[in-house]
C-alpha cells in the first residue's frame, strides 16, 4: 500500500505502457499498422483519461458524476478555440475570423476570443475553466451535503444546462455545429501522419502521468480518507475530517483530468460540438469504468479501450444492435461483475472455492464495493 | 335575437336617414330592379333597402352580382331582363338562363327553353356606389350573423376599417345585441370609428372610451392620435389618449401576467404528470429508474397502437418480420374515443414492463442505488433501440382529438383547450394517486413498507411483493403520462429523454417521499420557467436559469421543499 507500485504491478503496467508508447508508434512509423489505427487508438487513450476521471470520483470516492462529459467537452472547446484561430485565412471565407463568426456577421474578433491566439493561454484555460466550474458547483453541492444519487442527478442537470447554452449561437461557440476543420497546432499539420503520431504520443504520455499521479494520490493518506468517504462518510465526519473539502478537491482534480483528455481528443477527431456534452456520454464513460473494474486505476483504461474496440466493431457489423449490446453488457456487468474485468479472476476463484464448500450459496452475487 | 324587433329598428333607422326609396317586393325583385336601374343613386338606395333583410340567399345573389355572374339579356323587343345562368354549358358553349325576379326559365317564341351564348348576354356591372351599398348590406348581415364567432369577427373588421359611415350600422346592431362579449366588441368598434370623427368632443369621448374598455388593439390608433393631436395643437386630446394608453398598458400587463401564470401552471402540470410516476419509484422506493423516460414512451406507443387498432390497423416490421395488425376501421365518435381506451391500456402495459424490470433487475439492487441507476440506464438504451427497431426511428403519427384545439378567452386572457386539458389531466392523476396511496389496502402496504421495511416484514407484509406492485404502479403512471404526452408532443423513440432530467429535478426539488412536494415543485418550476421565458424572451436561457435556480434552491433546502423528518443518519 505504501509503495507506488508492487513489483508485479510494476512489470504489468510497464509492459502495457511500453506497448502503447513505444511499440505502437514505431509500428506505425515503419508502416506495420496504418495511421488511421494509431489515430483511433489515440482516441481510445483520450477516453481512457476520461474513464480515469470517472473512476477517481466513483470508484474511489463514491461520487457518481454524470457531468464528466461536460468537463471533457469544455477542455475540448478551449483547445478548439485555439485551433480555430490557427486556421487563419485558410477557412471558407478567407478571413482571419473563424468561419462561423463570419457567417454570423461579425467583422472583428470578439474579446473573449483574442487571448486564444496564444497556446499557453489556451492550455491554461483548459485547466482553469473546467476547474473553476467544478469548484463552484462542487462547493455548492458538497456544502449542502448533496450526495449519492442526488449528486448524480444534479450533475446531469448541470450538463444538460451547459449543452443548452452551447447550442446557442449567441455564445459565439459555433452553435450546434461547434468547431471543425482544424489545420495546425504549434506549427504542426494535424492531418499529416507525423502530426497524428505526435498527438498520439502526447496522449499516451499524459495518460501515463495521470495514471501515476492518481496512483500516488491513492496511496497517500489523502487516498485513504478518500476511500473512507466512499465507505462511510458519516464516520469520516465524526472523526473530525471535513469530508466536503476532500470531495471538492477530488471533484476538481477529476474535472481537470477529464478536461485534459478532451483537450487532446479534439485535435485527433477534428471536431467538437455541444452534442458531446451529453449525459449519455458521461454514462458511457461510467460504463467503461464499470466494465474495466472500478476502484482500480488500470480498470478504466482496460474498460475504455475494450468497450470502444467493441463499439468500433459492432457499429460497423451490427449498427442496429450496438445500443442493445451496450445496454445488455452494462446490465450484466452491474448485476454479475461488480468488479469488472480486473476483478474477474478473483471473482471466479471465489466462486470456485465456494462451490467446493457450500454448493447451495453460489447464487449470491459478491458485492465487494458498496457505494 | 329578436328579428321582428330588429326589422322594426332598421326600418326606423332607414326612415330616419331619410334618403331611402321605399322598395317593394321580394328581395329577388329588388335586386333585379336595382341591376336594371341606370341611375347610380337610386340603385344604391334600392340595394340599401335590403339592409337587415339579407337572408343567405340574398347575400349569395349580391355576391354573384359583384363577381359578375348575373347577366342582362336584351330580347328582340329591346326590353331588358336580369338573368342567371342555369346548368352546364352545352357543346356550343350555350346554356339555359332563368329570370332573377320570377325564377322562370327564359323561353323563345315557341315556348322552348332559350339557349344563349356569352355573346348574347352582358354581364351586370357594378358602380362604385353600388359596390359600397352591397358591402354595407353584407357587413350588416355579418353583424347580425347568428353565429357569435362570425359576428365578433365582423364587428372587429368594421372597427379596424375605421370607416365613419358604418357608425349607424353598429348603432343598430348594438341596440339589439344581447351577448355581452359582442356588446363590448361593438362599443370598441364604435369608438374606433368615432375617433376618426371631425367633432372634437366625440373624438375625445372615443379616446376615453377606448381607455375604459382597455382595448388592446387600439394602442396603435391612440399613438397615432397623440402624434396628430400634438401636431394639430390639441393638448387635451393628446392627454386623453395618453391616459387611455396608460390604462391599456396596465391591462396588458395584467393580461400578460395572468397568461404567464396560466401557461406556467400548464407547463407545471406536464412536469407533474411526467414526474408523478418517478415520485413513486424514486421518491417512495428510492430506486433511480433511468428508464422512466422509456416507460413514458411505452405508454405513448401503446396509445399509437390503440389508435391504429381503432382506425385502419397498422403495419410493423420489427427485426425483419413483417406484421399486419388489422384495425376496426371505426369512424366518428367511436374513433375519437380511442384515447379513453388507450389510457388504461397504456397504464397496464407500462406497469407490466415495470414489473418485469423490477423482477429481473432492480430487486437485486435495492441496497445499491447508484448501481440501480446504471443498470436502468442500460435498460433505457436497450428499450430505446427496441422502439427504433419496432416503430422506426422517425416520429409516428398520433392524432389528437379535435376538441383539443381552440381556446377560451376571458377578458383578453387566452385559455387554450389543450392547456386546460393538461391541467385537468394532472389534477385527475394526482387525485387518483392520492386515492390509491391513502384509500386502498395496497396504498397502506406501500406506505408501511416504505416507512419501515423490516417492521413491515415482521408484521407479515410480503415486502417483496409490495415492492413489485409499487414499482409497477409507478411505471403504470409513467405509461399514463406517455399516453398523455402523445396528445401534446411528438411520439418517437427519444420522447422519454426530453423529459427525464426535468422529471428528476421536479422530484428532487419537491422533496423525496412526499407527493405534495412534487405537486408544489412541478407548478413552481413551471411558473418560474414561463415567467423567465417571458422576461428573457428566450426559452433556452429561461431553462438554464431555472436549472441554476434549482441548484441554488437546494443550498437553502437540501432535501427539497417538503422534508421527511427522520432520526436516521443517512437519510
Amino acid at each position: 500500500m505504501n509503495t507506488l507500485l508492487t513489483k508485479r504491478e510494476g512489470i504489468g503496467f510497464g509492459v502495457v505502457f511500453f506497448i502503447l508508447l513505444v511499440v505502437m508508434p514505431v509500428a506505425e512509423a515503419t508502416k506495420l499498422i496504418d495511421p488511421f489505427t494509431l489515430n483511433t487508438w489515440g482516441k481510445y487513450l483520450c477516453y481512457a483519461i476520461l474513464a480515469i476521471s470517472v473512476d477517481i470520483l466513483w470508484g474511489y470516492t463514491g461520487l457518481l458524476s454524470l457531468g464528466q462529459a461536460l468537463f471533457f467537452t469544455l477542455g475540448g472547446y478551449m483547445m478548439g478555440m485555439h485551433l480555430m484561430l490557427m486556421i487563419g485565412k485558410l477557412g471558407q471565407y478567407k478571413s482571419d475570423l473563424p468561419d462561423f463568426l463570419v457567417f454570423l456577421g461579425h467583422t472583428s474578433l470578439p474579446t473573449i476570443w483574442k487571448p486564444f491566439y496564444s497556446f499557453p493561454f489556451a492550455l491554461l484555460m483548459v485547466i482553469l475553466l473546467p476547474g473553476l466550474l467544478a469548484a463552484v458547483f462542487g462547493f455548492l453541492a458538497f456544502r449542502s451535503r448533496i450526495k449519492g444519487v442526488y449528486f448524480s442527478i444534479l450533475t446531469q442537470a448541470l450538463t444538460y444546462g451547459a449543452a443548452l447554452l452551447f447550442f446557442q449561437n449567441d455564445m459565439l461557440m459555433g452553435g450546434n455545429n461547434g468547431f471543425t476543420d482544424f489545420r495546425t497546432l504549434l506549427g504542426m499539420d494535424l492531418r499529416s501522419p507525423g502530426g497524428q503520431r505526435s498527438l498520439y504520443l502526447a496522449t499516451g504520455l499524459l495518460l501515463l502521468c495521470i495514471f501515476l499521479f492518481c496512483k500516488w494520490l491513492t496511496i497517500t493518506k489523502f487516498g485513504l480518507i478518500q476511500r473512507a468517504v466512499r465507505d462511510s462518510e458519516t464516520r469520516v465526519l465524526f472523526s473530525g475530517y471535513s469530508a466536503a473539502n476532500f470531495k471538492l478537491f477530488v471533484f476538481v482534480v477529476a474535472s481537470v483530468i477529464a478536461a485534459l483528455g478532451g483537450m487532446l481528443f479534439v485535435p485527433q477527431v477534428g471536431i467538437i460540438n455541444p452534442s458531446e456534452m451529453n449525459t449519455e456520454h458521461s454514462l458511457e464513460a461510467v460504463v467503461w469504468c464499470a466494465v474495466g473494474g472500478r476502484g482500480t486505476l488500470i480498470g478504466p483504461i482496460i474498460g475504455a479501450v475494450s468497450v470502444n474496440i467493441l463499439k468500433s466493431w459492432a457499429t460497423r457489423a451490427y449498427p442496429d444492435w450496438w445500443l442493445i449490446i451496450l445496454g445488455v453488457t452494462f446490465i450484466l456487468v452491474v448485476l454479475f461483475m461488480p468488479r469488472g474485468i480486473v476483478g474477474l479472476p478473483d471473482q471466479i476463484k471465489g466462486l470456485l472455492n465456494r462451490m467446493k464448500r457450500k454448493p447451495s450459496e453460489t447464487a449470491e452475487i459478491p458485492t465487494a464495493i458498496a457505494p | 335575437m329578436s328579428r321582428p324587433l330588429f326589422v322594426l329598428l332598421s326600418l326606423i333607422w332607414i326612415a330616419f336617414t331619410g334618403e331611402q326609396v321605399r322598395a317593394e317586393g321580394t328581395p329577388q325583385e329588388i335586386i333585379s330592379k336595382a341591376i336594371a336601374e341606370e341611375d347610380a343613386e337610386i340603385q344604391a338606395s334600392q340595394i340599401k333597402s335590403l339592409l337587415g333583410k339579407a337572408t343567405p340567399e340574398v347575400l349569395q345573389l349580391l355576391r354573384q352580382w359583384k363577381d359578375g355572374e348575373i347577366y342582362l339579356y336584351t330580347d328582340a323587343a329591346g326590353s331588358k331582363t336580369v338573368v342567371i345562368p342555369e346548368g352546364e354549358k352545352d357543346s356550343e358553349d350555350k346554356q339555359i338562363f332563368h329570370g332573377l325576379s320570377d325564377g322562370r326559365i327564359l323561353n323563345d317564341a315557341e315556348g322552348k327553353p332559350l339557349k344563349l351564348g356569352s355573346s348574347d348576354v352582358e354581364s351586370a356591372d357594378t358602380s362604385s356606389s353600388s359596390r359600397m351599398a352591397i358591402k354595407a348590406v353584407m357587413d350588416m348581415a355579418a353583424l347580425l350573423d347568428t353565429d357569435l364567432k362570425r359576428r365578433l369577427q365582423a364587428i372587429q373588421n368594421i372597427g379596424l376599417e375605421q370607416d365613419p359611415e358604418k357608425l349607424p350600422e353598429l348603432k343598430t346592431a348594438l341596440a339589439i345585441e344581447k351577448d355581452s362579449s359582442a356588446i363590448r366588441a361593438l362599443n370598441e368598434s364604435m369608438a374606433f370609428l368615432e375617433i376618426k370623427s371631425d367633432d372634437p368632443t366625440v373624438q375625445l369621448a372615443a379616446c376615453r372610451k377606448l381607455g375604459e374598455l382597455q382595448s388592446i388593439p387600439s394602442q396603435d390608433v391612440l399613438k397615432g392620435i397623440i402624434v396628430e393631436a400634438s401636431a394639430g395643437g390639441r393638448p387635451e386630446l393628446a392627454v386623453a389618449a395618453q391616459a387611455s394608453l396608460e390604462q391599456i398598458a396596465v391591462h396588458v400587463r395584467n393580461v400578460n401576467t395572468a397568461g404567464t401564470i396560466f401557461r406556467g401552471i400548464s407547463t407545471g402540470s406536464v412536469l407533474l404528470v411526467v414526474a408523478i410516476g418517478l415520485a413513486i419509484t424514486f421518491g417512495l422506493m428510492g430506486v433511480i429508474n433511468m428508464a422512466h423516460g422509456e416507460m413514458l414512451v411505452v405508454g405513448a406507443y401503446t396509445t399509437y397502437i390503440v389508435q391504429n387498432l381503432f382506425g385502419e390497423g397498422l403495419h410493423l416490421s420489427p427485426f425483419g418480420i413483417s406484421m399486419n395488425i388489422p384495425g376496426m376501421n371505426a369512424t366518428g365518435w367511436l374513433y375519437n374515443s380511442y384515447f379513453i381506451v388507450a389510457l388504461p391500456v397504456a397504464f397496464l402495459v407500462a406497469a407490466l414492463v415495470g414489473i418485469g424490470l423490477e423482477r429481473s433487475i432492480i430487486r437485486f439492487l435495492y441496497k445499491r442505488p447508484l448501481e440501480s441507476l446504471l443498470a436502468t440506464w442500460g435498460v433505457s438504451l436497450v428499450l430505446q433501440q427496441l422502439f427504433r427497431l419496432i416503430f422506426g426511428a422517425s416520429n409516428v403519427d398520433v392524432s389528437s382529438p379535435v376538441w383539443l384545439s381552440g381556446n377560451w378567452t376571458v377578458n383578453d386572457v387566452q385559455f387554450g383547450w389543450n392547456r386546460l386539458f393538461v391541467i385537468g389531466f394532472a389534477v385527475i392523476i394526482i387525485l387518483l394517486t392520492w386515492a390509491v396511496l391513502n384509500k386502498t389496502s395496497l396504498g397502506l402496504l406501500i406506505r408501511a413498507v416504505m416507512q419501515n421495511r423490516s417492521m413491515a416484514a415482521c408484521m407479515g407484509v410480503r415486502t417483496d411483493r409490495v415492492n413489485m406492485m409499487t414499482f409497477g404502479f409507478g411505471s403504470g403512471l409513467a405509461g399514463l403520462a406517455g399516453a398523455f404526452l402523445s396528445q401534446i408532443d411528438n411520439v418517437g423513440p427519444g420522447l422519454g429523454q426530453k423529459y427525464i432530467v426535468d422529471a428528476f429535478m421536479t422530484v428532487v426539488v419537491g422533496g423525496v417521499g412526499k407527493l405534495t412536494g412534487t405537486v408544489v415543485s412541478a407548478v413552481g418550476i413551471g411558473v418560474a420557467d414561463q415567467s423567465l421565458q417571458q422576461i428573457l424572451l428566450s426559452p433556452v436561457l429561461g431553462k438554464i436559469l431555472v436549472l441554476v435556480a434549482i441548484i441554488l434552491f437546494l443550498q437553502w433546502r437540501p432535501s427539497g421543499i417538503f422534508v421527511t423528518r427522520s432520526r436516521s443518519l443517512e437519510s
